[in-house]
């Protein structure tokens, strides 16, 4: 059973326009409650009740979401939206902003040896410019945006992908060499 | 009329070094480079003789691979060996460097395929653009009517300009400097300033000034900043200040 504090929760996600958080929550019940818990407790009952929505942590708030099995008619609702992909050079482009912010666009096309172009980026929001580097010619910084953490329904910039250590690839590669030579030998 | 072809893959010339490197089983930290120059060129050729136009990065990198196979078959005396960085070193630092990157990015690729099949609930301004042909189905002319008419009282409005005739002109406040120089040689600007109305005319007086100035009938002399100006009539006054002004 749900309490009405459980009840003015799921309200509240109902009606925020963003991923709702703690503090906001807190200021609309006027009291400080346990929202991991009251969220875990409102997530159970959306799968027990069989509900076609759950909560999701993302962009440091939660948000009410669609559950994956139903996109194949919300999709036909929004159209071609949901379909559009990023490419595989604005993908690296944002792994190396997301690691790398504040970070510069030379910086950016030192890494992938090509020139890249950011303004597609900053269209979609995914992007921003957040100051200028001190320096010659004082070039613009970019940074990751709050929608950036939406789109890859990360709960914040610590849930990123985990970079594969250097020393990691390295002793791949000789793992892999060990391989070869082994083959060699025999 | 211009193509735009992209060969499927390849980023950038880093990309397609770790594409041989891929697949042939190359161990990144020891590039056999003369092999790697080879195929690298080989695709090089293989991409003009297709007519695509190389993007300039992927000649530089064609020679930097050169200019590192050179190195490498220069001799070395033995006892420098140890020394001398491997010429590859600075080439391999890159490819780890965007292979890192690149894998990052197929990671994302992945996130971005689970979490473009959730919705939120509450529709974010991305998410408003309905199918126009499904939703327009209500819309009348005099809906559209409606929205272009709140349209145009959103927009600012346009207030009239007074254009003012100019009392005063150049030719006009070089004859009245002219005239108070008649008393006295020297005068202070605020002297002259005291007697116009307002700041245009103080503007065109200041004008007046400055092309006297550079007809040599006056000289002006400030001593600091904000300070007096002073205005002093020169001994010569030239007559065709008039005409030139």
């Amino acid at each position: 059973m749900l309490s009405q504090t459980h009840r003015i929760v799921l309200a509240l996600l109902f009606g925020a326009t963003e991923p709702l958080t703690k503090s906001q929550v807190d200021i609309c019940l006027e009291e400080d409650i346990d929202l991991t818990q009251i969220i875990a407790d409102l997530n159970q009952y959306l799968e027990t009740e069989g509900l076609p929505v759950w909560i999701q942590l993302v962009a440091g708030g939660y948000r009410l979401m669609t559950r994956a099995e139903y996109e194949p008619w919300l999709s036909r609702l929004f159209q071609n939206k949901g379909k559009l992909r990023l490419s595989r050079s604005a993908l690296e482009t944002l792994a190396i902003i997301a690691y790398k912010q504040p970070v510069t666009k030379s910086e950016i096309d030192a890494i992938r040896g090509v020139d890249t172009s950011l303004r597609p980026l900053v269209e979609k929001n995914l992007i921003k410019i957040t100051g200028r580097q001190e320096g010659p010619g004082r070039p613009l910084l970019y940074g990751t945006t709050n929608h950036f953490l939406e789109y890859f329904g990360l709960a914040s910039l610590q849930d990123l992908p985990q970079v594969k250590e250097l020393a990691e690839i390295a002793g791949e590669d000789n793992l892999q060499s060990d391989i070869v030579e082994q083959d060699a030998t025999e | 009329m211009s193509y735009n072809v992209k060969l499927n893959v390849y980023e950038g010339p880093l990309d397609l070094l770790l594409f041989f490197i891929k697949r042939d089983e190359i161990n990144i930290y020891d590039i056999p480079i003369a092999y790697i120059t080879d195929e690298y060129l080989n695709y090089l050729q293989l991409m003009q003789s297709l007519n695509l136009q190389l993007a300039g990065e992927f000649i530089l990198m064609a020679s930097i691979l050169i200019r590192i196979k050179v190195q490498m078959l220069l001799p070395r005396p033995e006892t420098e060996k140890l020394d001398i960085e491997d010429p590859r070193t600075e080439l391999v630092q890159m490819l780890v460097e965007y292979q890192k990157y690149k894998e990052i990015g197929e990671q994302l690729k992945r996130l971005e395929a689970n979490q473009s099949r959730h919705f939120p609930v509450t529709l974010t301004s991305d998410q408003r653009n309905y199918d126009p042909e499904l939703f327009l189905g209500d819309i009348t002319l005099i809906d559209l009517g409606l929205a272009f008419q709140q349209i145009l009282e959103k927009l600012p409005k346009v207030e009239p300009v007074n254009l003012e005739i100019m009392k005063v002109n150049i030719r006009q406040q070089i004859l009245f400097i002219r005239e108070c120089l008649k008393k006295r040689s020297r005068i202070r600007f605020s002297e002259i300033a005291a007697k116009l109305t307002d700041r245009l005319e103080v503007v065109v007086t200041f004008l007046a000034i400055l092309e006297m100035i550079k007809s040599m009938e006056i000289s002006v002399s400030q001593k600091d900043i904000f300070g007096e100006i002073w205005i002093t009539k020169k001994k010569t006054i030239q007559d065709n200040v008039i005409s030139n002004a």
